[in-house]
């Protein structure tokens, strides 16, 4: 148990640090990209390359964004009522995300698996084979599946969620 | 009564659009509301590079979409977008008439059946100054937006900048970039007058839309429907060429009319860029294999 | 009777899957895919996808994660403090005191930034600690930033303004030359508020900074120094031909590691915390936005943003009252989408509208950037609200009424811009014709 805890937390965190070093190679890309205009040179499918490294960097940080408390949600109504109830709308909430969550992840699957089989390829001039960019929502998506199940299970035999935010690192306070 | 979403990637004021909507209101009128078709212009369900796997695979009935962005699939699909080739309206429509067959066997094998396709007006060169020979091209910032205009640039001696659609204006206005290809109606929408002074009407290409229904869905209509149906697109066709026509006149006057120089280029440089369309063309055989083959020869044969 | 039974059941689920706290980004898709599920025959998980992908792998979306980093690795350098030190003597003895340097900082910033969140996340950042530390009123600290950091899409460069140049096919660079007059009124009006306020209000309490002489205040400006280094480095390679707005961005990133670098506050820590920040705001920010583009598909599907357009269309009104329905049309569908999705969605039939009653749609641009900026800070679905929330821990409640005066400003702008017109068209009118 424990050492599935400690896996799926690093999972977790792994995924945040791919996801922020997909944040620099769009960076880099885009400095690339200009620097080759400046000395006349060419870099075809720079703004192609930079917009998969976009996505990838929003999904592979979906789960860590969860379990660190960066997405937001109206707390007013889970602020008000009392554990009880209050464990019944966790339970609500983790229940309803996680199910959008798989079902994002399931079309997902689909979306790629479809874009593999007909040999989809990209109309840029990265001539990217799609099912390779497309992949992070698949990973992305069942990554925040999987963390919004786990807190899910938690609520159901603790009590409560495992997010903790971070607020002195990132929060301005 | 059936609904049918046709996503159009370009603004509803745009005459493809209008064009589009005219066809909607005939097949909904024509089939008494059996099949009612509602236009979303603009991009407003899906962008432009979307529409077409959308068809495909159902998510929407119809739609439209410029099949040449499609060409690093198929290299055949880009067959209406090699360099002077087919420099005309007419000359277009007869490379059109002689590539149908195949295009549709290849839609249809994507699950896709084309009702009608309309050109766009010819496509043609913008500079920041006056252009008399390739040699005075060289070196200048040339905007391309896919490999058979960032080879066109390297061919010229131009340097391609890679600038997506909403940035033009910008673009040109900084002068990140100082000339591109395209059609009058791209320079005009875009009021590149403010920071180009030149375009030459050397007609290198005319890409066509391409309104496609899903074959499912298609073989699923009624054989009344579908006839009427296929005489809506015959006219739309018709109109649709029509409108590309008098708007081809319409934005070469606006272009004027904010003040650029508008002319067909001199035969000198004509000349060269039709010896570079035929290099290119010879690059594009190779790459399309026999069915591109068979479709420049049976244009060539009705010549 | 369609239309009102969709809205009906569009509120409905979107108000109970919000209020009880579903994430927002996921309660977004649920209500998108119960409104494609009633109201279409079309394979929803498809087009969920399709439209998730394209508009999460947009290269013009790079821009946003980019201005987002560069505002945490200001926040970890000496720069806020600094631009305090260089701002407060002159901004410290106007009434209101240095809640000014949130409009005048949200203004600065704008003109590097093409969006409302990025801006908002840069000045919050480094303000909102500031401005506690001295004791001003926090209702007045978080609605003014919610407020002026809309000013991020009308003061040039604006993805707000390009995505309405690119839909009604007017000039991007007139667009972004008429934002700049009305930009400055927008936040001198903000400021004249902050100023009545501090006379009126009893919670208005701030430390007192103290007397400078003048050239006491001319030398503290050395410390703005660093920031409009950046500035016109940043603004600079965008004028120069040097960079795309998007590519901006990027030099703003490594503009601010070079300052954080030259003021010796960057370390391996703070670097990464910077990213790791930024990567987690900017994924916060991408859930609801692939959330928003699927409810704005489902929405195109039902047909329901047009209906109601088409509604307006029917009524014939004259200039004025159209301009007026339109300003109710738009912050009502701007409490349940973003401003840039609702653009895209109407203006197939707002601009012949527009047009027909010959509106100036340079003029109209503005316009309707200023009703846009409105939705940025009107619930339940407001992102300036959302990213606030993100970073002060308030409830949206809160600072949906902290900010709700600027809302009203907002609202009064209108009217400025319907009475004196020229503050919008003056500039492009005026700027250089023909060919450079
Ligand atoms: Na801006
Ligand atoms: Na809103």
């Amino acid at each position: 148990m424990t050492l599935l805890r400690r896996f799926l937390d690093f999972l977790y965190s792994a995924a945040g640090v791919l996801a922020a070093l997909c944040l620099i190679a769009i960076l880099s890309l885009i400095v690339i990209q200009m620097i080759a205009r400046w000395t006349g040179e060419v870099f075809p499918g720079a703004p192609d390359y930079a917009g998969y490294a976009m996505a990838a960097a929003s999904f592979f940080a979906f789960a860590n964004a969860l379990s660190r408390g960066a997405h937001i949600r109206v707390s007013i109504l889970l602020n008000a009522v009392s554990p009880g109830p209050k464990r019944l709308l966790e339970i609500w909430c983790f229940g309803l995300g996680a199910a959008i969550a798989w079902y994002f992840t399931y079309y997902a699957y689909n979306f790629v698996y479809y874009s593999w089989r007909f040999n989809e390829i990209s109309q840029g001039q990265d001539a990217t084979m799609m099912w390779i960019p497309q992949s992070v929502m698949v990973v992305g998506g069942s990554l925040l599946a999987i963390a919004l199940t786990d807190n899910l299970l938690h609520v159901l035999t603790t009590g409560d969620h495992r997010i903790v935010r971070d607020t002195i690192e990132s929060h301005g306070e | 009564a059936e609904k049918w979403d046709m996503p159009m990637a370009y603004s509803a004021s745009n005459f493809h659009s209008e064009n589009g909507a005219e066809f909607a209101s005939c097949v909904t009128k024509g089939t008494q509301g059996e099949i009612e078709i509602t236009t979303h212009p603009g991009g407003s369900l899906f962008a432009g590079a979307d529409i077409k796997r959308a068809i495909q695979t159902g998510q929407v009935q119809i739609g439209e979409r410029l099949m040449s962005g499609h060409q690093n699939e198929n290299a055949v699909f880009g067959f209406d977008s090699i360099p002077f080739l087919a420099p005309s309206f007419d000359a277009s429509a007869k490379l059109f008439e002689a590539a149908k067959p195949k295009m549709s066997e290849l839609l249809e094998e994507q699950n896709l059946v084309m009702l009608y396709a309309v050109p766009w007006p010819p496509q043609g060169l913008y500079f920041n100054k006056e252009v008399n020979s390739v040699e005075d091209m060289k070196g200048l910032k040339f905007r391309s937006y896919n490999n058979a205009t960032s080879r066109l640039a390297e061919l010229t001696g131009m340097l391609p900048v890679t600038i997506e659609a909403a940035e033009i204006s910008q673009a040109f206005a900084t002068g990140v970039a100082e000339s591109m290809i395209s059609s009058g109606a791209t320079g005009y929408d875009r009021k590149v007058w403010e920071s180009l002074s030149h375009f030459y009407e050397v007609d290198a290409w005319l890409p066509y839309n391409y309104v496609m229904v899903n074959k499912e869905i298609w073989d699923g209509t009624s054989e009344a429907n579908q006839g009427i149906i296929t005489s809506c697109a015959k006219e739309a066709e018709m109109n649709g060429l029509k409108a590309s026509k008098a708007y081809t006149q319409f934005t070469m006057d606006g272009l004027a009319e904010g003040g650029m120089a508008v002319g067909p280029a001199g035969d000198a440089l004509m000349g060269e860029l039709r010896a570079i369309g035929e290099t290119m063309t010879a690059e594009w055989l190779e790459a399309a294999g026999d069915d591109g083959k068979a479709i420049v020869d049976a244009y060539k044969a009705s010549n | 009777m369609t239309e009102i039974y969709a809205i009906g059941l569009f509120l409905f689920v979107l108000f109970l899957l919000l209020g009880t706290g579903v994430w927002v980004g996921l309660a977004l898709m649920g209500v998108a895919w119960v409104g494609m599920e009633l109201f279409t025959t079309r394979p929803v998980g498809d087009v969920m996808i399709t439209t998730i992908w394209a508009s999460s792998s947009s290269w013009t979306l790079t821009a946003l994660p980019l201005f987002i980093w560069m505002g945490e690795i200001l926040y970890r350098t000496r720069l806020s403090e600094d631009m305090f030190k260089g701002l407060s003597p002159w901004l410290a003895r106007l009434p209101g005191g240095l809640v000014h340097t949130n409009i005048v900082s949200c203004t600065v910033f704008a003109a590097v930034s093409g969006s409302s969140a990025a801006t908002l996340t840069t000045v919050g950042k480094m303000a909102i600690p500031e401005l506690r530390a001295r004791n001003y009123p926090e209702k007045m600290v978080i609605g003014t930033l919610a407020g002026a950091a809309t000013l991020g899409l009308m003061i040039p460069p604006s993805l707000a303004l390009i995505v309405y140049g690119v839909t009604v096919n007017e000039s991007i660079t007139k667009l972004f030359f008429a934002g700049v007059f009305p930009g400055l009124v927008l936040a001198g009006m903000f400021m004249g508020y902050v100023a009545l306020v501090s006379f009126t209000s009893k919670d208005w309490n701030p430390n007192v900074e103290l007397g400078m002489t003048f050239a006491e205040k001319v030398a503290n400006s050395r410390f703005l120094l660093p920031v409009f280094a950046l500035i016109t480095v940043v603004i600079g390679s965008m004028y120069a031909g040097l960079a795309t707005a998007t590519e901006a961005a990027a030099i703003g990133v490594i503009g601010a590691l070079v300052l954080a670098l030259v003021q010796g506050s960057l370390t391996w820590d703070s670097f990464r915390a910077s990213l790791m920040g930024a990567t987690r705001t900017s994924a916060m920010i991408a859930l609801i936005l692939s959330g928003a583009a699927f409810l704005k598909l489902s929405m195109g599907f039902t047909g329901l943003p047009r209906s109601l357009a088409d509604g307006i269309a029917a009524m014939e009104l004259t200039r004025f009252q159209l301009l007026m329905a339109l300003l109710v049309f738009y912050i009502i569908l701007g409490m349940f989408l973003d401003g840039i999705s609702a653009i895209v969605l109407t203006m197939a039939v707002v601009e012949p509208m527009v047009r027909g009653a010959g509106i100036d749609l340079i003029w109209f641009g503005i316009f309707v950037v200023v009703v846009i900026e409105m939705a940025q800070i009107t619930p339940p679905i407001g992102f300036n609200l959302f990213v606030l929330q993100g970073m002060t821990d308030h409830e949206m409640g809160y600072i949906t009424r902290a900010a709700l005066p600027m809302f009203a400003i907002m609202v009064l702008m209108v009217f400025v811009l319907i009475w004196f017109p020229e503050l919008a068209t003056w500039l492009p009118d005026n700027m250089r014709n023909g060919p450079s």
